[in-house]
């Protein structure tokens, strides 16, 4: 079998809480234990509400964050314990689409100095050749080469993504961090993106993880789905066995949280509404974080976290299986 | 016109027109200058003093008196066609005194500052940048140097270096930097945690061209405003070590030593002391309708 | 008209400006809509399409540099724009008597819940002085409504939580403590901007389904702006698209996504990509949302829509009525009447030049 691009062994990140003063000290688990691998020009979706940690994985595995435990590798390659200094080439295969396209370009830079920057910090190409390729990608994001000295404020939401897409590509990533990259957009604006990052997969087979909280939108990209409450994976899967059958009583809950666009469908009919809310990620509930929300939980479900066991074609981390 | 039996025909997709983008908008430059420039105390501040600045570049060259040219004939003499602001008590022509002591003290003013300045943006720089216990640590240091009144270094910096135009530099600058070190920590920390630095960073954007390139284009408004409130400052202290007499020595001459020279005849020649007090805060009035101006045409909340 | 549909808003022909330093906005043009008692109505749009901008007109709490240029605005037999206030005395009679309208007859629901409640007060007092304000009572009858209030909107333990304050609580209960200060006094209409887009599901589904059982329960009617076919489909009645600052398409639920007319709203719908469907490209709307500083003497779709026909670009549709509520303004169903609405777009350029 062909090495996955990237594998992740139970991962583990976690943040320290400001407490008070000579309290013990206390920390926020925004990820625990989280295995998965990615092939080739494959596009793995992460789903789940917010505060579930699902952005920190993804900055994690880029390495924004350093790790708590766990291993990550690329290609193979353990880059867990990489220095700023070791991951500095493999950055250049490794990049990241953020949500905001406003806060992530900095607005007092020129599209073209955006998009030229990466490719001149890793000394890509002559200068004549760089300014070229500014003017291939922008054209290949559906932007006008004459907008080239135009300043970040003056773009649309979507015009914007655009440039931060060009920017990650400026570099041929074998593999890209797209966090909640739609969220931002329109409706009609996220459909573009969404075909543009599709095409571009195809044609570079790239991988991606796609983490978002819109669960329509990751449908469409995905060939796998995770799924994560509380900085756990509970279930991860084939994207259509994901949510056409899904097993684990929280992606139950959330498939048919999601608003059908049909008037004719069932709609609320059938919907599982959760009650109550996401416990405090600083206190999570020993055993099975989903307990205190679960219509099944039992006391077995109290004690200790269910693993992930192979259940009709997906893993599911649930007692019940 | 269309002719009616085009209605219906497809429209071209060229005729579409192109997809939107704001048109080129005035850089955040251009935008702050006419803001600044629609500010009539700052305007008046600008060329009040851009007037002093000439002046006191050019006048004395173009002065048919020395600064230190004295005239034993015409000893503290009042205004007339050849000396039109008088003579100082050892007969030296007060307006050259004027002028070149201005272009010393506003060069003491824009040197030290711009020291300061370089110095402010490197440390406040890697304070906020770096951050945790080394920024804990600078903090720190920059506490100890403030908790010492300005006064002393400069007065010390004196008495070791003697007193001449670099040792009032040196002991301007010794404390001078923390306030511009602390408005370029705070605006780095804040900036630093902005989604386009991450993505600098994913991007294998070096560190240090973070720091320097993409955080400090955007605190540029801030230290421009600091800085220019920093220069009326260096300028004063200027003075007042001059005037209690510290400072320069004569026969060279700043605002503060012919204040300080003045203070003697007060009584009999006041007019000697009016004019390098009233230049002094003719200047010092300037600068701070010009950071005024600035620091409301820099601040984006105005922009729309 | 039968009792229970009576006609509670009407909105006719209300356009609003916007004075920026590049130039008037236009960014409400001509809408006219309507909401009967018992009715939920969606309006669906993108942003800048001036979906929120003409809620707020009809709040009048609109932006001090708009202001609303012209139409009318009446809510259950009152005149609520100010369009033709013109003394100082007027205007002020006018907010005097929104004053009363807001929060009694009309609730609001906006996107973020802490633009709407102080971070420093307990959200008891916040919510008994609304309460306190529009009914006259006394504090511990205000306090017990509000207890009440808190516990159908499914907090559990309301007693304790009036007297915590907003930051101590997450986001979707501040949305339904948010839900709870509007819906105090039985208002006759309930306007929610975007009440769940910063929401996760499964807390949308929660707010969705409160919304639909205490609007249904309380016989009032509600006024749904989102940007999400999905919500609008499950919750309306009837659905209003806007595009552009201009109704491009109305209609009942059913008529919108099984007879849709409008090439945008057709764009709309094909780029929600579909549970279900395997992985092809996603039918979109090229471009962007147009600029309202420069609107053309055409359609302002003109320049995305994929059946844009030569007349687009210089004339305006006009509406074309199907049914009861469906109605849709687009060129491609008004061909039969285009040499007349030339002619008299034409005589209007003329007029104004």
């Amino acid at each position: 079998m062909m090495e996955p691009v990237i594998r992740v062994e139970h991962l583990n990140k976690r943040f320290r809480v400001k407490g008070k003063p000579f309290e013990q000290k206390k920390y926020v688990n925004a990820v625990s234990d989280v295995s998965f691998s990615i092939g080739k020009g494959e596009t793995l979706g992460i789903v789940g509400e917010s505060g579930c940690g699902k952005s920190t994985l993804g900055r994690t595995i880029l390495k924004i964050h350093e790790p708590d435990g766990g291993k990550i590798y690329f290609e193979g390659e353990d880059i867990t314990a990489y220095s700023y200094r070791q991951m500095h080439p493999l950055r250049r295969r490794m990049q990241m689409i953020f949500q905001d396209p406003y806060a992530s370009l900095n607005p007092r830079f020129t599209v073209g100095e955006m998009i030229e920057e990466p490719m001149e910090v890793y000394h890509l190409y002559e200068k004549q050749e760089r300014a070229e390729r500014v003017q291939q990608l922008m054209q290949t994001v559906g932007l006008k080469p004459d907008h080239i000295r135009r300043y970040p404020h003056e773009f649309s939401g979507g015009q914007r993504q655009r440039i931060g897409i060009a920017r990650t590509l400026a570099l041929d990533p074998d593999f890209i961090v797209c966090d909640e990259p739609f969220s931002a957009l329109d409706v009609s604006i996220q459909a573009q993106i969404i075909n543009l990052l599709e095409k571009i997969q195809d044609e570079k087979k790239i991988s991606y993880i796609v983490v978002a909280h819109d669960l329509n939108a990751v449908r469409h990209i995905s060939h796998n789905i995770g799924v994560m409450y509380l900085g756990h994976l509970v279930e991860i899967g084939p994207a259509p066995l994901v949510y056409g059958e899904p097993l684990h009583p929280y992606t139950q809950a959330l498939i048919s949280a999601i608003p059908a666009a049909d008037p004719d469908a069932a709609g609320m009919m059938n919907r599982i509404i959760l009650t109550g809310e996401v416990p405090s990620p600083i206190d999570v509930p020993s055993g099975c974080p989903f307990c205190t929300r679960c219509k099944y939980c039992t006391d077995k479900c109290r004690e200790r976290m269910p693993e992930l066991k192979d259940v009709g074609g997906r893993k599911v981390a649930c007692v019940r299986y | 016109m269309l002719n009616p039996s085009e209605y219906f025909e497809p429209l071209d997709p060229a005729d579409k027109g192109d997809e939107y983008v704001a048109m080129e908008s005035r850089t955040f430059g251009r935008d702050a200058w006419e803001r600044f420039c629609g500010n009539r105390r700052a305007l008046f501040g600008l060329i009040l003093l851009g007037v002093i600045v000439l002046a006191a570049v050019i006048g004395p060259l173009v002065s048919p008196y020395p600064y230190d040219g004295m005239d034993p004939l015409s000893l503290s003499k009042g205004p007339s066609a050849a000396h039109w602001f008088g003579t100082d008590q050892m007969g030296r022509d007060e307006l050259t005194r004027v002028l070149y002591g201005a272009r010393i003290s506003l060069m003491i003013g824009f040197v030290a500052t711009a020291v300061n300045v370089v110095i402010g943006i490197v440390y406040g720089g890697i304070a906020g940048y770096v951050g945790g216990r080394v920024d804990n640590v600078m903090m720190r240091v920059m506490d100890v140097i403030q908790s010492v009144p300005a006064m002393i270094y400069m007065i010390l910096i004196m008495l070791l270096l003697g007193s001449n135009v670099y040792s009032v530099m040196i002991g301007i600058c010794v404390n001078g930097w923390v306030n511009m070190a602390r408005v370029v920590r705070g605006q780095i920390v804040t900036l630093r945690e902005r989604e386009f630095a991450v993505a600098a960073f994913v991007l294998g954007v070096s560190r240090k061209r973070i720091l320097f390139k993409h955080l400090m284009i955007n605190t540029m408004g801030p230290i421009i405003v600091t800085a220019t409130l920093m220069v009326p400052q260096a300028i004063f202290n200027e003075a007042f070590l001059s005037f209690i007499g510290i400072g320069i020595s004569a026969p060279q001459a700043s605002l503060g030593t012919l204040a300080q020279d003045a203070k003697m005849l007060l009584a009999k020649y006041p007019m000697q002391m009016v004019y390098p007090v009233l230049v002094i805060c003719l200047v010092i009035f300037a600068l701070n309708f010009i950071g005024e101006g600035l620091e409301e045409a820099l601040n984006p909340k105005g922009r729309s | 008209m039968d009792a229970l549909h009576r006609e509670l808003l009407k909105v006719e022909n209300l356009s609003v400006d916007f004075a920026t330093k590049q130039g008037t906005v236009h960014a409400v043009r001509n809408i006219s809509f309507q909401i009967n008692t018992r009715e939920i109505i969606g309006i669906v749009g993108e942003s800048g399409s001036g979906k929120s901008v003409s809620m707020l007109a009809v709040m009048n709490l609109l932006a001090d540099n708009a202001s609303v240029t012209g139409g009318s605005i009446r809510f259950d037999g009152k005149e609520l724009s100010t369009a033709g206030l013109s003394t100082r005395s007027e205007r002020r009679a006018h907010e005097k008597m929104m004053m009363d309208i807001r929060g009694r007859d009309i609730g609001m629901v906006f996107q973020d819940p802490m633009t709407y409640l102080n971070p420093v007060l307990k959200i008891g007092l916040q919510l008994t002085e609304g309460i306190r304000k529009h009914r006259s009572c006394s504090k511990a009858e205000a306090r017990e409504r509000a207890i009440r209030l808190l516990g159908e909107v499914g907090i559990s333990n309301p007693e304790k939580r009036l007297n915590q304050y907003p930051y101590e609580f997450s986001g979707g209960m501040r949305q339904r403590i948010i839900i709870a200060a509007a819906l105090a006094c039985d208002p006759r209409l309930l306007i929610a901007d975007e009440p769940t887009t910063a929401l996760d599901v499964t807390i949308q589904a929660q707010i969705l389904s409160l919304i639909e059982r205490l609007v249904k329960g309380m016989s009032s009617s509600a006024l749904l702006i989102t940007h999400d076919l999905g919500v609008v489909a499950e919750l309306c009645d009837k659905i209003v698209i806007m595009y552009g600052g201009e109704i491009v398409e109305r209609g009942t639920v059913r008529e919108i996504f099984n007879e849709t007319k409008h090439p945008y709203t057709m764009g709309l719908l094909n780029s929600i990509g579909k549970i279900e469907e395997e992985r092809k490209p996603l039918g979109f709307i090229p471009g962007t949302p147009p600029n309202l500083l420069h609107v053309s003497g055409g359609c302002t779709f003109c320049s995305r829509c994929d059946r844009a026909m030569k007349i687009c670009k210089e004339y305006r549709p006009a509406e074309t009525v199907f049914s009861e509520e469906h109605s849709c303004s687009c060129w491609l169903y008004c061909k039969d009447r285009a040499q007349e609405l030339v002619e008299a777009q034409e005589r209007e350029r003329q007029g104004r030049l």
